[in-house]
């Protein structure tokens, strides 16, 4: 489950970017510190393959619709915290920013809701205790199916925790649990039984594949601090931030130390273009009639800084913008034709 | 048939062609990574009532896509395959937030139908711009970038690595799922235990690649560490195409 930028304020957004960012980092200094490059080219590899086997469909019992495997325990299983961690960050970033899946801003979010909980969370805390070093299948399958559930319960409700504190959409709380929740239960339960399936059969053709992973010490205390920093972060600052209008102009007053220095500069500006747009605008008039209701009215005004005008404005302006892009691409293609 | 995963990838295997020779990638990708950090930035801190400024934003995605040469068949279906998630998070809003918002004529539209276009147009603007980011700029000059910036060369080195055999397995994967589709009919075969087998032996097959990629990185010399020299400088040019560009994201933040 991805997040996306438009249902994300930035102020909760850029949270989890410094809290996903420190994770990064403190992994990497983890793995460097193990000096092992020969397990360099299998993170990059199980990454890749975590890709490839995306793609590899299977029907869902009982639905008669088909799902992928998402693979955040399965890399743990394999990796060990860190590297899994790492791996899992990579093909997040590479997921955003070349198939544009899962926004930018929300790519710290991502990062944390799909990759810290199976990584940090549920392979160290419950996998590890619960299947051990045996290969019994019983306590296999239980591990599997068990922390998958846990692991994408996590990751939902940070989703849920995340859209909530950005406050863009409507949904209220309970009935976006109602929403997530059941869905990512039963997803939970599929990607358990496929992760216990890869790996009761790696068990049983490369039993050593599965041993370099259980070695890793995890430091316990770093991870629930960065558990809770994340959560504290992410609600605290944006309940904070959500008294102010606007995250934005809250952050350049803070840079700037006044608020009035936006305002006055917004002033301006408004003012400067209000007087060109009287000039100009080809619908002066043109106003929209507000709902009789005055307390309504007067609230909505203050929300309302759009008119239909400015959006007609802003249409006529894409249209222009469109248009000289037609032109440059036309310039360009026959400077290099003549070339 | 195809999974939203396989299309994604297949649209940004062929789509590279068309904007890569057109612009110099590295110097797209010193300027385009902070640029596109702060577009996207501007776009989601739109409040959640003020159409202009989105609509304005969308210019700059417009624009490029313009002036790029790209399909927008390609833009449009890659913006439905990501979005149904928004397009639901959006159609709830009108449902929920019924209070009038403005009249037009004899339209009223509720403040719940002007919040979910903004998310529809915001999600279709960054979406935007980040496709046209991976149009513009190659993969390699993204990581050089990241190492400029100080991102640990752990993480880089995974992210080129991922990157360049995510190719290789992708094809395999679609071998075996082809091989899988030939040897059944309908939907036999296609079982979670089946599937897991077929997973698993992807594994088995990747593990075997990383040694031999292993074995070779370390006949051409590799100790864990990539080419130290692998970084992008900025120059005083890529400044000021920052600095300018941003200025023009404050000043639209400002006026509208």
């Amino acid at each position: 489950m991805h997040m996306a930028d438009a249902l994300l304020s930035p102020v909760v957004g850029g949270a989890f970017w410094v809290v996903s960012g420190a994770l990064i980092g403190y992994s990497a200094k983890k793995i460097a510190q193990e000096n092992d490059s020969s397990r360099t080219p299998l993170m990059g590899v199980l990454g890749a393959f975590i890709f490839a086997a995306q793609m590899i469909n299977f029907a869902i019992p009982g639905t008669g619709s088909s799902g992928h495997i998402g693979g955040g325990l399965l890399l743990s299983i394999l990796l060990g915290p860190y590297r899994a961690f790492i791996t899992l960050a990579s093909v997040l970033v590479i997921q955003c920013l070349f198939f544009a899946d899962g926004g930018i801003m929300a790519l710290g979010c991502n990062i944390f809701n799909l990759a810290f909980f199976p990584a940090f969370i549920v392979y160290p805390f419950l996998y590890k205790r619960i299947a051990g070093q045996a290969v019994s299948s019983v306590r296999l399958g239980v591990a599997s199916i068990l922390s998958a559930e846990i692991g994408l319960l996590f990751g939902a409700s940070m989703v849920i925790a995340e859209t909530v504190f950005s406050g863009i959409t409507e949904l209220p709380f309970k009935t976006f649990v109602l929403f997530m929740l059941p869905i990512h239960a039963a997803i939970g339960i599929v990607e358990g039984l496929i992760t216990y399936g890869v790996v009761s059969f790696v068990a049983s053709t490369e039993p050593l594949m599965l041993q370099g992973a259980s070695k890793v010490k995890l430091n316990k205390v770093v991870v629930i601090t960065f558990a809770v920093a994340a959560i504290i972060t992410g609600g605290f600052i944006s309940h904070f931030a959500s008294s102010h209008p606007d995250g934005l102009e809250w952050s350049m007053a803070n840079v700037t130390g006044t608020e009035e220095f936006v305002s006055s500069v917004s002033g301006k500006v408004h003012a400067l273009s209000s007087a060109i747009q009287e000039k100009i605008a080809f619908l002066p008039d043109y106003s929209f009639k507000s709902p009789n209701n005055a307390a309504v009215e007067s609230e909505q005004t203050a929300l309302a800084g759009t008119t239909i005008s400015g959006i007609v404005g802003c249409l006529i302006a894409l249209l222009l913008v469109s248009g000289i892009g037609f032109v440059v691409r036309g310039k360009v293609r026959r400077v290099r034709e003549g070339a | 048939m195809h999974s939203k995963r396989l299309q994604l990838f297949n649209y940004n295997r062929s789509g590279v062609d068309s904007a890569s020779s057109f612009v110099n990638s590295e110097r797209c990708a010193a300027i385009g990574v902070p640029s596109l950090l702060a577009f996207v930035l501007f776009v989601v801190s739109v409040p959640k009532f003020d159409i202009t400024a989105v609509v304005a934003y969308s210019a700059f995605p417009l624009f490029a896509a313009i002036l790029l040469n790209i399909s927008y068949v390609t833009l449009f279906k890659r913006l439905l395959i990501l979005s149904p998630f928004i397009l639901i998070m959006a159609a709830a809003n009108p449902l929920l937030d019924r209070q009038p918002f403005i009249t037009v004529g004899a339209v009223t539209f509720s403040a719940g139908i002007i919040s979910g276009i903004v998310i529809v147009v915001k999600s279709v603007v960054a979406i935007g711009a980040v496709i046209i980011f991976s149009y513009c700029v190659h993969f390699t000059s993204f990581c050089k970038v990241l190492r400029t910036i100080r991102v640990p060369e752990v993480f880089v080195t995974q992210l080129l690595l991922l990157y360049r055999y995510s190719f290789l397995l992708v094809d395999e994967a679609q071998a075996m799922q082809r091989a899988r589709s030939m040897r059944s009919f309908r939907k036999n075969g296609t079982g979670i235990v089946t599937t897991a087998k077929l997973i698993g032996s992807l594994l088995l097959r990747t593990a075997s690649h990383a040694d031999h990629i292993y074995r070779a990185m370390v006949a051409r010399g590799f100790s864990g560490e990539f080419d130290r020299r692998n970084k992008i400088s900025f120059k005083l040019t890529d400044w000021c195409a920052i600095v300018s560009i941003v200025s023009v994201f404050v000043l639209i933040r400002i006026i509208f």
